[in-house]
């Protein structure tokens, strides 16, 4: 496998990926965090069109485009677009195609956004997250942490907790860790927990997976506890949010429960279901894993681009 | 209406569809573009089989193969026949892999149901399990559903 054999590719979901070309992805992350020179993309044009806030994933994409030698244009919140005057994602994209963007990122509020996208440009689209659906690159970032962590992935015991059912890396990660001989556990109430279509891709593949609202059933046998956010602002009923807002809160004194070795990940941004006292303990493994954001985005856009 | 010598019979649909099933199939407007089509709806009718149901027969037009999949995949009782020269030949309908237009997907946030983006709504067609998945958004449907979701 080369570079070359990503080129042009869109990046909508994780389901597209083997582990043979995820694995091909660290390489080239490592090889970057190492000090791999950048400037590979001299000259060209990435277009960050983002319909929905976001810090790290803008951030680091921008970060990760300006450090290849490319130049960014787009807009990182619709008000600043003419979307806020009713422009569809249609026109929009193809204005950006007309300015000979060389690759689009692209975050929206609608699920299936980033397919519909990249169905209408043949400029790559990298989806930074769509709705409560995916967020691929979330998950290379997380399955290269693991990796980085533990030097595998397979083996491990993996619990994905929180906001299963419209939190969007959860679903990214699941898809994900299907290539890897591991072991998950989804902890969620049952009105959070994992949507009908992860159930059936993970048994499809014959993925091995459990579900339990009790963390505390978990937590002395996990590897790996990635934490996420409840998703209060894609939660259609605030009386469903009222009834599940802070229903975990890991700390310290919860993890002392786990084994050692374990480790905490989250994508980030937090509310209160991970405790600021985690933060300097040797389970704290997300800002680790933050911080990859911007050497796997590089990878990442220095294959997809077309030299 | 006189007998058919060429057209198509739609039995076994379930009562008081036959309305729906027109608007799948976009038949009011065939009928309008071309006068010699007629078109007769029976309702509610005794069925040994359903208890009740409807049945279109439509004169001097040929259901398409595809239109036939797709209606006996969102109303499974529904039967097919053609008749060609007053011969009446039975259709077997096939579950089709796809499925485009026609149904509209059941998660509202999903861009295919945003209503000013030029996109045509597409699924998958999961035969083991019955269901249908969205191309753009991978919500699940289950096949007993999709009478809901008929986009017409």
């Amino acid at each position: 496998m080369k570079a070359e054999d990503f080129a042009g590719r869109d990046i909508i979901t994780m389901r597209d990926f083997s582990r043979e070309e995820l694995e091909f992805i660290f390489d080239s992350t490592k090889e970057i965090e190492s000090g791999r020179p950048g400037g590979a993309l001299d000259g060209k044009l990435v277009a960050l069109i983002f319909y929905e806030p976001s810090t790290r994933t803008y951030s680091s994409f921008e970060i990760a485009a300006e450090r290849l030698g490319c130049r960014t244009t787009g807009f990182s919140s619709p008000e600043k677009s003419s979307v806020a005057k009713g422009e569809t994602l249609h026109d929009t994209i193809r204005m950006y195609e007309g300015y000979g963007v060389d690759c689009i990122v692209m975050r929206h509020n609608l699920m299936g956004a980033a397919r519909f996208a990249a169905d209408l440009t043949k400029v790559p689209v990298v989806s930074g997250g769509d709705g409560s659906r995916e967020h691929p690159t979330q998950a290379m970032v997380d399955l290269y942490t693991i990796r980085k962590a533990f030097g595998k992935i397979d083996g491990l015991r993996i619990g994905i907790l929180g906001d299963l059912k419209y939190g969007r890396t959860a679903s990214s990660l699941s898809y994900g860790l299907s290539n890897y001989d591991v072991e998950i556990t989804f902890v969620a109430p049952e009105s959070l927990t994992t949507r009908k279509e992860i159930d059936h891709f993970l048994s499809e593949r014959g993925v091995g997976f459990t579900k339990t609202k009790d963390v505390r059933d978990v937590v002395g046998s996990l590897d790996v506890l990635y934490v996420t956010r409840i998703q209060k602002e894609r939660i259609p009923d605030p009386t469903e949010y009222e009834r599940v807002r802070g229903v975990y809160q890991i700390n310290l004194s919860l993890l002392k429960e786990g084994k050692k070795g374990l480790r905490v990940m989250h994508p980030l941004p937090r509310v209160d279901e991970l405790s600021s006292d985690v933060d300097e303990s040797e389970y704290a493994q997300y800002f680790v894993q933050a911080a990859a954001g911007v050497p796997l985005r590089m990878a990442l856009l220095s294959m997809v681009v077309a030299k | 209406m006189r007998k058919i010598e060429d057209g198509t019979v739609i039995d076994h649909i379930p009562a008081w569809k036959a309305d729906l099933v027109l608007r799948v199939l976009r038949l009011q407007r065939l009928a309008k573009s071309e006068l010699d089509v007629s078109v007769a709806v029976l309702q509610n009718v005794v069925s040994g089989r359903l208890g009740r149901k409807d049945v279109i027969k439509v004169d001097r037009w040929r259901i398409d193969e595809n239109e036939a999949d797709i209606l006996c995949l969102i109303f499974p009782t529904a039967t097919i026949n053609y008749i060609k020269s007053w011969k009446v030949f039975k259709y077997s309908p096939m579950v089709p892999d796809t499925i485009e237009g026609r149904i509209r997907c059941p998660e509202l946030l999903c861009i295919s149901n945003a209503e000013r983006e030029p996109l045509t709504t597409m699924f998958y067609t999961l035969k083991t399990e019955r269901m249908l998945q969205c191309r753009y958004c991978d919500t699940l449907l289950d096949f007993g559903k999709i009478p809901d979701f008929v986009r017409v």
